[in-house]
């Protein structure tokens, strides 16, 4: 265009003489040159019509970008890593509140409180994650009056002077003391109460609920008592008789949806031989069920059961004949569980995130029967069972009678008969609470002394239910802020990455649950702090495992880069070098046009 | 494969031309097969990113305690492993998920078996611990093929495999072989290739760690010393009764399943909160399209707003 236009020039100037220099126009217009001159405004119609092509592609490229945009919901990124801080710099504290009662001793009450606290601080382990916070107050009764000694706590105690007295133990019942001495104590949330009496037969003992007692002789002193208690409050009613306070992550068996599936499995190794059958849903109801309603703020259990038939077993046994029965031995345990020929995991009712629990009960074949554990030490296990953590638990039972199979005539379907039933149930209740850590002697045998654990119908004493609620709550928000802390990562690190509103939703209340847990267990509240943190601890994993957060979906930037600028980057440059070429010789046609009139204007 | 219609021996994969094993036989289990084998289903296994309808067997459901065993065979090249022909997992897609796996302690020891050629440079970019990986030639050299089977007419194993499984087949389930005898049991001259190993993010010496660690579902058990005995002292005439009727009906309400479906009722919100984001007006309109339940008179609108352009058009042409 730029030649057209400068055309009729060079043609006026081929006209005139092909010098083109500075042709003397004899007219009365002096010195005009074409080349440096022009007589008329240059017009803007040219530079008009670039600018407006060039202005419409600017115009146009925001709406470009929006529609490149991708949709991310904004994530609380900042409250995520203070929810990380806090939880690792303060350790999550527990209050809790010890009440130890002396009836019968002639001691100064402070002084006894001031020698169970050296105790307990030579006892608590350093626990980094997750510790308590516990305040003491001590009484001693003398029956007349009672002394109570200085306490730190809030709390008032709540005990009536005189209600405890060394003729309430003087018979052997446990349950009966212990029921007696649960209405005494009340046994709320966070109070654990611990008795120590002057009397005749020596015993200790913990009970179901939040107290234990201790009888002592007459000549024994107050110090080993002071021994004993300290060892109680920290080792049992803190730790729950286990060896270690830290939390074993294999000892965590709870999905992380907050659910578990129980699954109870009667395997019939080999059907040909004998069929057996269990009346489950009778032991459902008695057994089962109290316990899982006690485990409720821990977690959502639900159970299931089938039977199982043609399910060899793996691993191989052999004949005893001192014991008369088969006999396999533990280092047989890792291949005993079959699980080309075991279809446990079938259940439909469980979601992706539970965690199936798996009981089987294994019936050996008649080649096989009866068939024993034998320990290492030579011992023939009195349980027949094992587990496997995070797994389940397998029990062996033997059919009555299989080895004097002339008598024995199986019928086509039996039933186990329900004393089996009970037995087998008792060693599954021993397994489950084994997978959460929990022995199930009846003994604790502590460094000063044994201890005799009363059982609970509901298959957990309540100072045992407090334990795992305090570790399930520092479990379950260590890992929330773990995983929400790798959700923040992984979605900074993917810029391009679409954050659907249902992630940010569950984040946000995932952070609302965990702050609720947090203020729950700081004021003592356990089983709703369980709760929450279990919320808390499922949103951030639904968050987390969400399926669109896939990073190989997603293209990044240089990817869009590379797909949008062979089209734009030529047209672009085209576009852009078209308008700077125009207003580059508007401006010259301008200033040609000036010098003109200022040529004139001083000829004039 | 053993599905595939070009099998002669349909649903059946031998690891020899005696065809003495077969390796698809009845006590095995394939989740994914055929046109589910596709690198997103695969890293959606490896980082637990399914949909929520996905069933249990089809997941990996594992967790801190786990040892996993990753094992890969096909063609794959310089830092890639090739899937059904038609695409690609790189060797840093794989160290990602590894990482993310780690992240959520998806596993405490994993293994990784690479049966390719350039096999060892799959491995290259992973950082997490609690890796070994091993893999059947080195970058620029080739993995070949053991033998052909002249009835099925391709050839039946890699020679990688051919080797690990002969190991294998001459332990019993009481030998305590270590993984290094595995990797030392692998002979250059007889792979033609270097079976290379990577242990620089694995902690345990190779020697004390027994193969059964990650072959064999094996699984750590642990002895049960006691029952519970809180229930003996129950009436065991308790169990004799008969259930009366109401205590039945109570019994029947608690068999009833339970819905899987109780805590989700974030997935119960309206998927049209995404779109509102986008832009506005176009969502409302959309929106009013949507609810105008006459969409024909839509169309009569748009026809007869269409007839004076079509007289203009044509007055133009005269």
């Amino acid at each position: 265009m730029a030649e057209i236009s400068e055309a009729p020039d060079s043609d006026s100037s081929k006209l005139f003489g092909s010098d083109s220099k500075a042709p003397q126009r004899p007219d009365s217009e002096p010195e005009f040159d074409p080349k440096l001159m022009r007589k008329t405004k240059p017009g803007l119609k040219r530079l008009f019509l670039t600018f407006s092509v060039l202005f419409s592609f600017l115009l146009g490229f925001p709406f470009l970008w929006k529609s490149v945009e991708i949709y991310r919901s904004p994530l609380p990124f900042r409250e995520i890593d203070s929810l990380s801080t806090q939880l690792r710099s303060d350790t999550l504290l527990f209050p809790l509140h010890f009440h130890a009662l002396f009836v019968g001793f002639d001691s100064d009450p402070d002084r006894l409180r001031w020698s169970i606290l050296s105790e307990i601080t030579k006892l608590t382990s350093q626990n980094p994650k997750c510790s308590d916070n516990y305040t003491l107050s001590v009484t001693v009764d003398l029956g007349s009056r009672c002394l109570r000694g200085r306490t730190s706590s809030p709390h008032s105690s709540s005990y009536q002077c005189g209600s405890v007295t060394g003729g309430d133990f003087v018979q052997n019942d446990d349950v009966a003391v212990d029921e007696r001495l649960a209405s005494v104590f009340g046994g709320k949330n966070n109070e654990y109460s611990m008795a120590v009496v002057k009397g005749v037969s020596e015993r200790a003992v913990v009970g179901k609920y939040r107290h234990a007692w201790m009888v002592v002789g007459d000549g024994s002193d107050v110090e080993m008592a002071v021994v004993k208690v300290a060892e109680v409050l920290i080792k049992v009613f803190i730790n729950g008789g286990r060896e270690e306070g830290l939390i074993r992550n294999e000892f965590m068996p709870v999905g992380a949806d907050g659910k578990i599936v129980l699954s109870f499995n009667l395997l019939n190794a080999d059907p040909h031989d004998w069929v057996y059958d269990w009346d489950f849903e009778k032991i459902d109801d008695t057994l089962l069920t109290p316990m899982i309603e006690a485990l409720g703020p821990v977690a959502n259990i639900s159970v299931e059961s089938q039977v199982l038939y043609h399910t060899p077993k793996a691993s191989f046994s052999y004949w005893n004949q001192k014991l008369e029965s088969y006999v396999f031995s533990t280092k047989d345990l890792p291949f005993f569980v079959n699980s080309n020929e075991w279809h446990l995991d079938t259940s439909i009712a469980a979601g992706g995130r539970s965690k199936i629990l798996q009981f089987a009960v294994y019936v050996p074949s008649a080649k096989e029967c009866p068939l024993l554990l034998q320990l290492p030490n030579g011992e023939i296990s009195k349980t027949n069972g094992f587990i496997s953590p995070m797994w389940g638990g397998v029990i062996v039972w033997n059919p009555q009678g299989c080895l004097r199979d002339s008598e024995f005539k199986p019928s086509a379907k039996n039933i186990i008969p329900i004393q089996d039933l009970e037995n087998m149930f008792e060693v599954f209740i021993g397994q489950f609470r084994q997978l959460f850590g929990f022995k199930s002697l009846n003994v604790y045998t502590g460094a000063s002394g044994d201890w005799n654990l009363l059982p609970s119908e509901r298959g957990f004493t309540e100072w045992e239910l407090d334990v795992l609620s305090r570790q399930h709550t520092c479990f379950n928000l260590h890992s929330c802020a773990t995983t929400l802390g790798s959700l923040s990562r992984l979605v900074q690190s993917l810029p391009r990455m679409i954050i659907k509103d249902e992630i940010g939703k569950q984040v946000k209340l995932s952070l609302e649950a965990a702050k609720l847990a947090l203020s729950n267990a700081s004021s003592g509240v356990y089983e709703s702090s369980a709760a929450s943190s279990s919320q808390a601890r499922s949103l951030a994993e639904d968050a987390f495992f969400h399926p669109s957060i896939m990073s190989v979906s997603y293209y990044s930037f240089e990817h869009c880069f590379a797909v949008y600028s062979p089209f734009f980057l030529p047209v672009s440059m085209h576009v852009v070098l078209a308008a700077l070429r125009e207003l580059r010789r508007y401006k010259q046609e301008k200033a040609k046009y000036l010098a003109w009139k200022a040529k004139a204007n001083t000829a004039t | 494969m053993a599905c595939n219609t070009r099998n002669k021996y349909p649903a059946q994969v031998f690891n020899n031309e005696n065809h003495r094993l077969n390796l698809y036989g009845d006590n095995v289990e394939v989740d994914y097969r055929g046109y589910e084998v596709t690198v997103e289903n695969f890293l959606r296994v490896l980082t637990g990113r399914h949909e929520t309808a996905v069933p249990r067997s089809k997941r990996l459901l594992s967790d801190e305690g786990s040892h996993i065993l990753l094992y890969m065979t096909g063609h794959g090249g310089d830092e890639f492993l090739k899937f059904q022909d038609s695409e690609e997992l790189q060797s840093h897609d794989l160290a990602d998920a590894v990482k993310q796996m780690k992240e959520k302690h998806r596993f405490k020891e994993l293994l990784i078996m690479v049966d390719t050629c350039q096999a060892a440079t799959l491995f290259n970019q992973l950082q997490s611990p609690g890796v070994l990986a091993i893999g059947s030639s080195m970058k620029g050299e080739n993995s070949y093929s053991h033998h052909l089977d002249s009835d099925v007419g391709v050839s039946v194993v890699d020679r990688f495999t051919y080797y690990t499984l002969a190991f294998f087949e001459r332990l019993n389930i009481y030998d305590n072989a270590s993984l290094s005898s595995l990797f030392s049991s692998y002979n250059p001259s007889l792979l033609m290739s270097t079976a290379y190993y990577r242990k620089d993010l694995y902690k345990r010496r190779l020697e004390e760690v027994p193969v059964t660690n990650f072959f064999g579902s094996v699984m750590e058990t642990i002895h049960t010393d006691a029952a519970y005995k809180a229930l003996s002292r129950r009436n065991s005439g308790r169990f004799e009764d008969e259930m009366s009727l109401d205590q039945s009906v109570h019994h029947i309400e608690r068999r009833m399943l339970i819905k899987v479906n109780d805590g989700y009722e974030i997935h119960d919100i309206n998927p049209e909160g995404e779109e509102g984001a986008s832009k506005c007006p176009w969502s409302t309109f959309r929106n009013k399209f949507q609810k105008a339940e006459n969409v024909d008179s839509l169309v009569n609108y748009g026809l007869v707003a269409m007839i004076p352009l079509l007289v203009i058009s044509t007055w133009l042409v005269q």
